[in-house]
């Protein structure tokens, strides 16, 4: 270890230039000042002690983080991609949290029943009420990558769904989750639902991770559980599915981007004592700032969804989000490098950061299920 | 884990079981002692109360596995990307535009480093041939010239097939990649053109033959039976095909928008001329009608025509065009014209480090979707690449030619789809016609 070494990572407290917003869009700001003068003290605990920080996501709540989706139809997913980033720089384990919350916003619009659309997802949206999504095996079974995991029966009034589902992230006792199941005896139509953990049994623990310990990731565990129809958000649930995947891959492009701007404070954070060795250094701070700038207006750009997306739309979306975990782990090891050991200590911004940015590309979807989808788009279609 | 022996390693009947969602194996020699299953367990004899010591699913998530070696599973395609590398030359397409250009470098400079991405394998062959191929009993072996392995080792190129480009960064000279990304110093773009696709024409009920692939999905689904085949466009391809598959003995209707075939390119005479020859053909003619609607029927397709009536077929084949993907130029910001805008003597894009030739360019507003002008434009590009004194591409309109055997057709210079043409001779072996302007002859078609 190096003599510069010191308890206080000058990455602590960086100052945060707001993403580029409206014009008056004080909603970042706020964020913004959220994110640095409370969560970047809480990052270890949340990262290594599982500290949950619900409080902190009521807080971002109350200061409009949420807001863009109570436009149902519409909602403004540049801003809310801005929001994912704002917080995703300061912390990856909340910006994921935000993620999971916006995710399962989609579902609660898109529900028809008014007492999810309207009550739950007006609560859901203050942060009064919790929780988050396990659409990572189905979209990974559409895709032919895994088998589907839970399997619905109709029943009266509703249907029992079994099965097991590892690794789920915001979700706890009382709160709840946009989940899928298939539906029919080939497993070809699907079934999206509301999960809610109103029961005792539902739940079991995961192994212990690497990092981001504080997002809440349990495992699920149904035999025979009922779901109301009350509670159904579609079925069959393809078309809706497609459709919520475009803000979904959208809304992780935020997190990556939050991500790398972080690393880029790292960077610039020691540039003063170390820039002298740092100059040696691939991947410097204005270059990869260069980078994560135009990867931003592109997200942006996308973000105004067209009418009908057509194949092309959808393939500059999956190049995104894929650019965006190369771009993520590139930017992280790189900051790691620029500040050497200091990086290195258990409570440093830049080693939690590596594994932050090592999350972003290997959650569904990861680089290599990304590529496989954009090939696989990419293949001319022939007739059988 | 419990450190446990494996029992008897030479025991074959000892299984492993994979769990599905996160891949965690179970080895009946090792158990799983943690959870209190003894080395030596069968899976069956596991409690179904046991779950995935790694992600907690049931036992009813574990299948039974053989593994199998990672070469047994997927073939080596494309070389691994390095992220430090930068390659000097990187070439995107592995159709004759793509290898001209390779095989021009190479002759030039033993040594520059190459890399070929392709989407395809990267095999070798005459795409004109593949227009002619039904009635000459032209299998996969006589078409592939050369696999792609074989040219890129003869080369000493680096290609990566069953690799497609997803994104371009022309201010940091990266393409993005299905395989990773890849820095270069100079792109070429050999993309080609891709069958232009219809609503009225979906993909999954018919064939569009612009691939090595496409025509031996074709060549299989015809089979060794006479077929009815419907071909919509009756352009250079289509009446090609068409002429083709009469000879190879199917049943053929040929679709046309126009009032003759070929009458984007030809005088109503040669056009009337050549429609009749294929009549004479067998060839069934519509002309003067677009198809409205394709579906499938108990007899294979039935088409719906604009003049409301339809024809049943077991194959349909659309000959109606081709088009530039231009999403990756667009992403680079070049400027673009039906194709990718080149300078008409070095064949560099709007950026510098960008270079493109073949049927996704324009040159001066106008594609040119034929072999000939290739290995100019490729030996153009090769000369300026490696900093060699060239004195420019310069481009010339190709000859089109039509093959066929019922009328070998050639037009010369650059016909005026609205200009008028003179009849020089007209026999029945031999018609000859021109085209002027200001006394000068501009266009001849010999047929």
């Amino acid at each position: 270890m190096t003599q510069h070494l010191s308890k206080s990572s000058p990455d602590m407290r960086p100052s945060l230039p707001h993403f580029a917003g409206k014009e008056g869009n004080d909603v970042l700001g706020r964020v913004n000042q959220i994110a640095t003068d409370r969560l970047t003290e809480l990052a270890v605990k949340i990262d290594l002690e599982g500290y949950y920080p619900l409080d902190i996501l009521k807080d971002l709540a109350d200061a409009g983080l949420f807001s863009p989706f109570s436009n149902r139809a519409n909602p403004d997913l540049a801003q809310a991609i801005q929001g994912v980033a704002s917080v995703s720089r300061v912390c990856g384990s909340t910006g994921f949290l935000v993620w999971c919350h916006m995710a399962c916003a989609l579902y609660l619009a898109a529900a028809p029943e008014a007492a999810l659309h309207d009550t739950l997802l007006r609560q859901h949206l203050a942060a009064e009420q919790f929780g988050g999504t396990a659409l990572s095996n189905p979209i990974k079974a559409q895709a032919g990558i895994e088998k589907i995991a839970l399997h619905a029966t109709p029943v009266s009034g509703g249907y029992t769904v079994s099965g097991t589902l590892p690794w789920v992230s915001h979700i706890a006792p009382g709160q709840y989750c946009g989940a899928v199941a298939s539906l029919n005896a080939h497993e070809t139509e699907r079934v999206l639902f509301l999960l809610r953990f109103d029961k005792p049994d539902m739940l079991f623990k995961c192994p212990h991770f690497s990092g981001m310990e504080g997002t809440s990731t349990w495992g699920i565990r149904l035999e025979n559980h009922f779901i109301p129809d009350r509670d159904v958000i579609a079925a069959p649930a393809g078309a809706l599915l497609q459709h919520i995947r475009i803000p979904f891959l959208l809304l992780q492009c935020g997190m990556a981007v939050g991500i790398i701007q972080g690393a880029i404070d790292s960077m610039r954070a020691v540039e003063g004592p170390l820039g002298h060795v740092n100059q040696y250094l691939e991947d410097r701070p204005d270059s990869v700032q260069a980078e994560v700038n135009d990867l931003l207006e592109r997200v942006l750009k996308l973000a105004q969804i067209p009418k009908n997306p057509g194949k092309d739309y959808f393939l500059n979306i999956l190049d995104a989000r894929e650019q965006g975990s190369e771009l993520a782990l590139r930017a992280a090891q790189s900051a790691m490098l620029h500040q050497g050991a200091r990086g290195y200590l258990s409570s440093a911004a830049p080693q939690r950061r590596m594994r932050e940015a090592q999350f972003v590309a290997i959650v569904t979807p990861a680089i290599k299920h990304l590529r496989s989808e954009m090939a696989q788009l990419a293949k001319e279609e022939l007739p059988s | 884990m419990t450190p446990s022996s494996p029992r008897l390693p030479e025991d074959l009947s000892v299984r492993t079981y994979i769990c599905t969602i996160c891949g965690w194996i179970y080895d009946e020699a090792k158990g799983d002692p943690d959870s209190g299953i003894a080395p030596g367990t069968r899976f069956e004899d596991i409690p179904d109360d046991w779950y995935c010591p790694l992600c907690g699913v049931t036992k009813a998530d574990f299948e039974l596995y053989s593994p199998s070696s990672p070469s047994a599973q997927q073939p080596i395609l494309a070389p691994v990307i390095t992220r430090s590398r930068t390659d000097s030359i990187v070439i995107l397409g592995g159709g004759t535009a793509g290898w001209s250009v390779a095989r021009k470098l190479r002759e030039l400079d033993a040594t520059v480093p190459i890399t070929l991405v392709t989407a395809c394998s990267g095999d070798i062959y005459t795409k004109p041939e593949l227009s002619v191929a039904l009635s000459r009993n032209l299998t996969h072996e006589k078409l592939r010239k050369e696999t792609g392995l074989q040219a890129a080792a003869r080369l000493n190129i680096r290609l990566m097939a069953e690799t497609v480009a997803v994104g371009l960064d022309a201010s940091r000279r990266s393409l993005r990649t299905t395989r990773g990304t890849l820095r270069y110093k100079s792109l070429v773009l050999a993309q080609g053109a891709r069958p232009i696709s219809l609503p009225s024409l979906p993909a999954n009920m018919v064939w569009r033959i612009n691939t090595l692939d496409a025509w031996l999905g074709l060549r299989a689904q015809i089979g060794s039976q006479s077929r009815r085949i419907v071909i919509v466009g009756a352009g250079l391809v289509g009446c090609e095909l068409a002429e083709d598959a009469a000879t190879a003995g199917h049943d053929v209707t040929l679709i046309t928008q126009g009032p003759y075939p070929l009458e984007s390119l030809l005088p109503s005479q040669a056009g009337m001329l050549l429609q009749q020859r294929l009549r004479q053909r067998g060839v069934t003619i519509i002309t003067n009608t677009t198809v409205d609607i394709v579906k499938p029927s108990p007899a294979g397709k039935t088409i719906i025509l604009s003049s409301g009536n339809k024809c049943d077929a077991e194959i349909v084949i659309s000959t109606i065009g081709l088009e530039t993907d231009l999403r990756l130029a667009h992403m680079a910001d070049l400027q673009t014209k039906q194709g990718i805008i080149v300078d008409e003597a070095t064949l560099r894009t709007s950026n510098p480090s960008i270079y493109a030739l073949g049927d996704c360019i324009s040159l001066n507003g106008q594609t040119c979707r034929y072999i000939a002008p290739i290995a100019a434009q490729a030996d153009a590009i090769a000369h300026s690449l490696l900093g060699l004194p060239h004195a420019g591409y310069q481009h010339t309109s190709p000859p089109i030619r039509l093959k066929s055997r019922i009328m070998p057709l050639e037009l010369r210079g650059t016909p005026d789809p609205r200009a008028e043409w003179d009849v020089v001779e007209a026999t029945p072996f031999r018609l000859l016609m021109q085209q002027k302007q200001g006394g000068i002859i501009t266009a001849t078609l010999k047929a």
